[in-house]
């Protein structure tokens, strides 16, 4: 293959697709509507990569949390009811004793409370009574005020540091540190805002407040609820001998004989993983199918156009092949032509998908911080390579025969 | 002159076209030579197998038996490829409908034979230019063919022919489409060809066309009629003047 031939030819498929705009818009549009669907669930999948990622760095990527549940196991809810709760004297023990971790902290929660500002409340709030190290956890960041200290958990402080959905909602002005709100009809006072950490993932978790853990247990009492023990690590290559140490003493404080399964599980943020790859799994095979079936239809549209494009240029398949052109100079005019076809698909969708995206995270999804809001480039960069395969593959058959054509046959074709 | 290699040397070619369980011959048993600086019209009335003669000797078509020598090479056991490089670099076809690219400029249809010889783009545009003016149309590169008349036409095909500077040129009908003044000045133009050193074979099925040629044979039912020295040469380049 000669270089002149390569341009040239890419000189006459410009020209050609010039001469044929609608016919050529129309052509293309199987292959936009494929590239659309390669875009959108690329968006969709790297949207959900990022909340999944952004999830994990909330709980912590060294955090262990020992609770009665298994957070990931919804089928066996049944088993995880029927163990024991974690009680504080346990919870208390394990901390103490651990030695591997960081920090071990006991926590508690409440689900379902609700929260009063003057005559504005919100009902669905979890509260967590947590110790005033929580501070020093991925889920304890405080982007305005601060996390109570170590004394007013002490003397059960009525203070209370609250997250970034319940902050936005009550104080639309982000006004919030210094006012008091109502918990349970008790009067806490602001101190703290957590940064907004949630996605789609993990969306409660910016509708809880946290209120130190003696208040917590002043207020709600000890009895008849489980406790979790968050673990940190300190680093993730220390979380195997935290984990070890952990099923160890727990087994020991909870009185698990040997030979007999632990009553209690070690959750990690690495659980969500699971949860997401169902997602990122569904979201594939949707796309796929979807992506296959209009490029199938495309590629017939394409096959069915360059077969009319080459019985309307027999003649000039004749002249060239009597000029000197060989088969495969008149192939990779009409593969260019069919790639270039198809190419033009990709920008079109390039164009539309860009126009939808924006529209979609703007009314749609104004607060996600996963979803980006343009086509990230290296989807720009995949659908080009795909629709420039796909437009081979369509003009392949086409232009083989007219690569096959007799230069006297041809030249005769009027 | 006959002591040269010839460019062609045909011998016993048979070409034979199967219709319906039916043998057609298209050509019986033609054998001939054509030797350098000759000027040949092959000539003969629609039907009598000069087309498939012409297509023969420009490779567009291969024979079904007999010996095809062109400058001394084989062309019956040349491939596909090997047969579009003949053409390419020894070739210059002139058609009666001109066959030139509707939508590229004259100088880009004159360039394509050598886009196809894989010549380097200024090189091209270099060729290109000298054979548009040695055909008078060197203000009219940039126009396409919709744009001229059929005799600039003709030219530009002509062109397109000199361009790779071929061991011969082939023309078929190439007045067919012209009046008869327009087309007297494309025979004067091959005339000069000749005179300048290139080899040209004329196919036509007009006397008065046919006899601006030096060497004149007539085909008829697909096997030569006649071959000999236009005698009458001498009297028709006065005409036309």
């Amino acid at each position: 293959m000669k270089f002149s031939e390569i341009t040239e030819s890419a000189r006459f498929t410009l020209e050609s697709l010039n001469s044929n705009k609608l016919r050529s818009l129309l052509t293309t549009l199987g292959v936009v509507i494929g590239i659309v669907f390669v875009i959108l669930m690329g968006w969709l999948l790297e949207g959900l990569d990022t909340a999944l990622e952004k999830s994990i760095n909330v709980i912590g990527t060294d955090m262990i949390y020992i609770d009665k549940w298994n957070w990931s196991g919804g089928a066996n809810w049944r088993e995880y009811m029927s163990r024991k709760d974690i009680n504080y004297k346990q919870a208390a023990e394990f901390c103490r004793t651990a030695i591997t971790p960081e920090i071990a902290m006991p926590t508690v929660q409440k689900w379902g409370a609700t929260v009063q500002y003057k005559n504005q409340t919100i009902s669905g709030i979890s509260v967590q009574g947590v110790p005033a190290e929580y501070a020093f956890t991925a889920a304890g960041t405080v982007t305005d005020g601060r996390f109570f200290s170590r004394a007013e958990d002490g003397f059960n402080a009525k203070v209370v540091v609250i997250g970034y959905n319940v902050a936005n909602t009550l104080f639309p002005k982000g006004d919030a540190i210094g006012k008091e709100i109502k918990i349970r009809g008790r009067k806490f006072e602001i101190i703290g805002i957590v940064e907004k950490r949630g996605t789609f993932i993990l969306d409660f978790i910016d509708n809880q407040v946290y209120i130190p853990l003696h208040t917590f247990f002043g207020i709600f009492g000890t009895s008849g609820r489980s406790l979790s023990i968050a673990i940190k690590a300190g680093s993730e290559t220390n979380m195997e001998n935290v984990r070890l140490e952990a099923i160890g003493l727990m087994r020991q404080i909870r009185n698990n004989k040997p030979g007999q399964p632990e009553d209690f599980s070690l959750n990690e943020s690495q659980m969500f993983r699971d949860e997401v790859s169902a997602l990122r799994m569904s979201t594939w095979g949707v796309g796929i199918g979807l992506v296959s079936l209009s490029f199938f239809v495309g590629i017939i549209g394409i096959t069915n156009i360059m077969f009319v494009s080459v019985t309307e240029r027999t003649k000039e398949i004749g002249i060239r092949k009597a000029l000197g052109a060989k088969r495969s100079s008149i192939l990779l005019q009409f593969l260019m032509e069919a790639a270039a076809l198809c190419f033009v698909g990709a920008l079109i969708a390039f164009a539309f998908c860009s126009a939808v995206i924006a529209l979609a995270v703007k009314i749609f999804f104004s607060d996600s911080d996963y979803l980006t809001s343009y086509v990230p480039p290296q989807l720009l960069v995949t659908a080009s390579i795909v629709s420039i395969i796909v437009g081979v593959l369509a003009g392949l058959i086409p232009a083989i025969r007219a690569a096959r054509m007799k230069p006297v046959d041809a030249l005769r074709y009027e | 002159m006959t002591s040269e290699q010839p460019i062609i040397h045909i011998e016993n070619v048979e070409k034979i076209y199967t219709m319906g369980g039916e043998r057609l011959y298209a050509l019986r048993d033609v054998s001939l030579n054509i030797f350098p600086n000759e000027y040949v019209a092959i000539m003969g009335p629609s039907g009598s197998g000069k087309s498939t003669l012409m297509n023969i000797l420009g490779c567009l078509d291969t024979p079904s038996s007999g010996r095809y020598l062109f400058n001394g090479l084989d062309v019956k056991s040349m491939s596909d490829a090997e047969l579009a490089e003949i053409r390419n670099k020894e070739i210059g076809f002139v058609f009666q409908t001109f066959n030139l690219l509707a939508r590229a400029s004259s100088v880009r249809n004159v360039e394509l034979p050598l886009v196809y010889a894989g010549t380097k783009r200024s090189k091209r545009h270099e060729l290109a230019e000298k054979a548009m003016r040695s055909v008078g149309l060197s203000d009219r590169m940039e126009h396409k063919p919709n744009e001229l008349s059929g005799g600039q036409r003709q030219r530009v095909a002509i062109a397109r022919a000199l361009v790779t500077n071929p061991s011969i040129i082939l023309a078929d009908e190439p007045t067919g489409n012209l009046d008869s003044k327009t087309g007297n000045d494309i025979m004067n133009l091959f005339d000069n060809l000749w005179k300048a050193g290139n080899t040209i074979i004329l196919v036509t099925h007009e006397e008065i066309i046919a006899r601006f040629a030096r060497r004149i044979i007539r085909i008829r039912d697909g096997g030569i009629e006649s071959d000999m020295p236009n005698e009458v040469e001498d009297s028709a380049h006065s005409d036309a003047a």
